[in-house]
């Protein structure tokens, strides 16, 4: 099977002031359809600068990136825009709701700004699917962290992308809530073919996954 | 679905900037509160200099139709004489001319007596207007007196008069002249032209069919009177309500400024609500970025909410300017409906584009930096 997403020699410096700082060096990843992987690794060691080169949201400062076969690398913002829309979907450790929008709006909001008319039966029937189709008009503040989180896992999935990037997605969750989030993660690549790959601390995640990879330093050991 | 609803849905920038609005309710009621003052001055205040004009256009009357002819006294002319009026009255196509002779002479009915101005006129009737009474075409031997002296001597029509020893029958008491007046009637009394001592006159009023005629006739006046030497004095009231026009152009566009200066002080306030917001909101909408909203969506959404605080404070301002319009017009010319009349509604409506421009204008800067922040940076914590 054919890498839905890969990086190639892939470095990402940061100039802070006169110092630089490597925080990948000479990273080789992918990532196949259907597949679950871990990235684990001590803080600091360039993990979610990793995560971020592979949601399209950071380039690397060398490299290629290779998205469905292609060379992403040198894009446009504005294409990498329409790129992340399309393949991407992202998950943060605090979920990053938006607190003014109903869960219902929330997972609208990246088919918001275009014409897109069953975005709204699309993101009921996916918070019915996480367990929330009781939820859609509560606001961030009315639900819990679990709640939240599948929110943003129902935002993540309403472009029907080929990848999930999930940033300690259980990292502000209780182990049981934790749990049925990665339950969730395990359907979805399962049911929908769609490559996870996860920052983790969280070690329930090694029974979920097919591969685990380690960053120490900013590199791949 | 309301229509509301579906204006939102189609327009999504909308629906974001209004919950974005919501937010902070405080915050956003000070800032369309700057806007509502902004436009509230501007509006009002060139209402004000509406107002201010309509009320000195009242108080000077219908007067632009007039010229008079003087004799120049620096050049030596003591009198206009028939030649002179007949000069004018080849120069004056549109309008009547009224030769003057005047004179202060006693007035009196009975025992009481005062001391008036006695003008002499042909065709009174093209000038005056009778209170009470009728003013004939031609004047003969009867007298018309004017509104003042009438309340003093305690005349009406029918009564005798003395003026100067002689007796006249009054046929008319003069309607008061509210405005300014070339030959005001109101503390004079008017008889036959022969009745008054002299032969020249002392000066020629012309009451023309309109303002523009009423200039015709003077420029052609001069051109014939005054060919040689500065024989007589024209004098134009238009050039006075012109002036008077022209100065409160002056004063509005002088009050509009003022107006103007509170508006940027209300754009600077949204500049500084709409900065602190976004950078608020930066982390929010590093998420937006990340799920696939472009840059110009981010800058769209920004300045929908400049701009429906600029609508918002623009229509509140707009209907407390129509209010305030009114009741200006009601203390300062007892008709509080002349404030609808389109010179406002060019006012209010200009208010109300201004606000609306300063708003947008000021959220093009925090919109231009909220949409040019990275999403890598914004979401790092
Ligand atoms: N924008 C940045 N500017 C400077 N240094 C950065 C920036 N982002 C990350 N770094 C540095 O890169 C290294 C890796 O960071 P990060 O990927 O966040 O690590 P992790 O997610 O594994 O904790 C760290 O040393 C961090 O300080
Ligand atoms: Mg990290």
């Amino acid at each position: 099977m054919s890498n839905i997403i890969e990086l190639r020699d892939v470095w990402k410096r940061y100039d802070t002031g006169g110092e630089v700082v490597e925080a990948l060096k000479d990273v080789h990843f992918h990532a196949e359809p259907g597949e679950f992987v871990s990235v684990m690794g001590p803080s600091g060691s360039g993990k979610s600068t990793m995560l971020n080169v592979l949601g399209l949201l950071d380039t690397p400062s060398e490299g290629t990136v290779l998205l469905d076969g292609q060379d992403v690398t040198d894009l446009s913002d504005r294409e990498m825009t329409t790129q992340r829309k399309r393949f991407i979907g992202f998950i943060f450790q605090s979920f990053h709701l938006i607190p003014t929008l109903s869960a219902l709006e929330n997972v609208e909001v990246p088919t918001l700004f275009g014409d897109d008319p069953t975005a709204r039966d699309r993101a009921t029937e996916l918070l019915e699917r996480v367990g929330l189709g009781d939820r859609l008009d509560h606001r961030p503040d009315q639900l819990s962290g679990g709640q939240k989180q599948r929110v943003a896992i129902a935002r993540a999935l309403i472009n029907e992308p080929q990848i999930l990037l999930a940033d300690e997605p259980t990292g502000n969750l209780d182990q049981e809530t934790g749990r049925s989030v990665l339950d969730l993660f395990d359907e979805i690549r399962r049911e929908d073919d769609v490559a996870v790959i996860a920052v983790t601390h969280d070690p329930q995640l090694s029974n979920y996954t097919d591969r685990t990879v380690e960053l120490i330093d900013g590199r791949i050991q | 679905m309301s229509p509301l609803d579906d204006l939102f849905r189609r327009v999504p920038a909308l629906l974001m900037a209004r919950r974005n609005l919501s937010r902070n309710r405080i915050r956003t009621s000070l800032a369309v509160l700057g806007i509502i003052i902004g436009v509230l001055a501007i509006a009002s205040l060139g209402m004000f200099g509406t107002t201010l004009r309509a009320g000195a256009t009242q108080q000077l009357g219908d007067i632009g139709n007039e010229i008079s002819i003087s004799p120049n006294l620096q050049e030596g002319v003591e009198e206009l004489t028939d030649r002179d009026v007949d000069q004018i009255r080849r120069a004056v196509t549109d309008g009547s001319v009224v030769p003057v002779r005047s004179e202060t002479l006693r007035v009196g009915r009975g025992d009481r007596q005062t001391v008036a101005t006695v003008y002499g006129m042909e065709n009174p009737g093209a000038i005056y207007e009778a209170e009470d009474g009728r003013v004939p075409d031609r004047l003969r031997k009867d007298a018309l007196v004017g509104s003042g002296t009438a309340t003093l001597l305690d005349v009406e029509p029918g009564n005798t008069i003395s003026v100067d020893g002689r007796t006249y029958r009054v046929s008319a008491v003069l309607a008061q002249q509210q405005g300014l007046s070339l030959v005001n009637p109101n503390n004079a009394v008017v008889v036959p032209l022969d009745d008054v001592n002299g032969t020249g006159y002392s000066q020629v009023v012309v009451n023309a069919e309109s303002g523009q005629a009423a200039n015709e006739s003077a420029v052609a006046i001069r051109e014939s009177l005054n060919d040689r030497e500065e024989r007589v004095s024209v004098f134009e009231l238009q050039t006075i309500t012109s002036g008077i026009n022209q100065f409160f152009g002056i004063l509005n566009t002088f009050l509009i400024g003022i107006g103007s200066i509170s508006l940027v002080v209300a754009g600077v306030s949204i500049l500084n609500v709409m900065l602190m917001s976004t950078i608020e909101r930066r982390q929010e909408i590093g998420v937006l970025r990340a799920v696939g909203v472009q840059r110009g969506d981010v800058v769209r959404m920004i300045l929908a909410e400049a701009g429906l605080l600029g609508v918002t404070g623009g229509l509140i301002g707009a209907v407390l300017a129509v209010g305030a319009g009114v009741v200006l017009n009601a203390v300062v010319l007892n008709d509080p409906l002349s404030t609808f009349q389109a010179a406002n509604f060019v006012y209010i409506f200009l208010a109300v584009v201004f606000g609306v421009g300063t708003s947008v204008l000021s959220g093009l800067y925090p919109a231009w930096k909220a949409a040019n922040e990275r999403p890598v940076e914004a979401l790092r914590k």
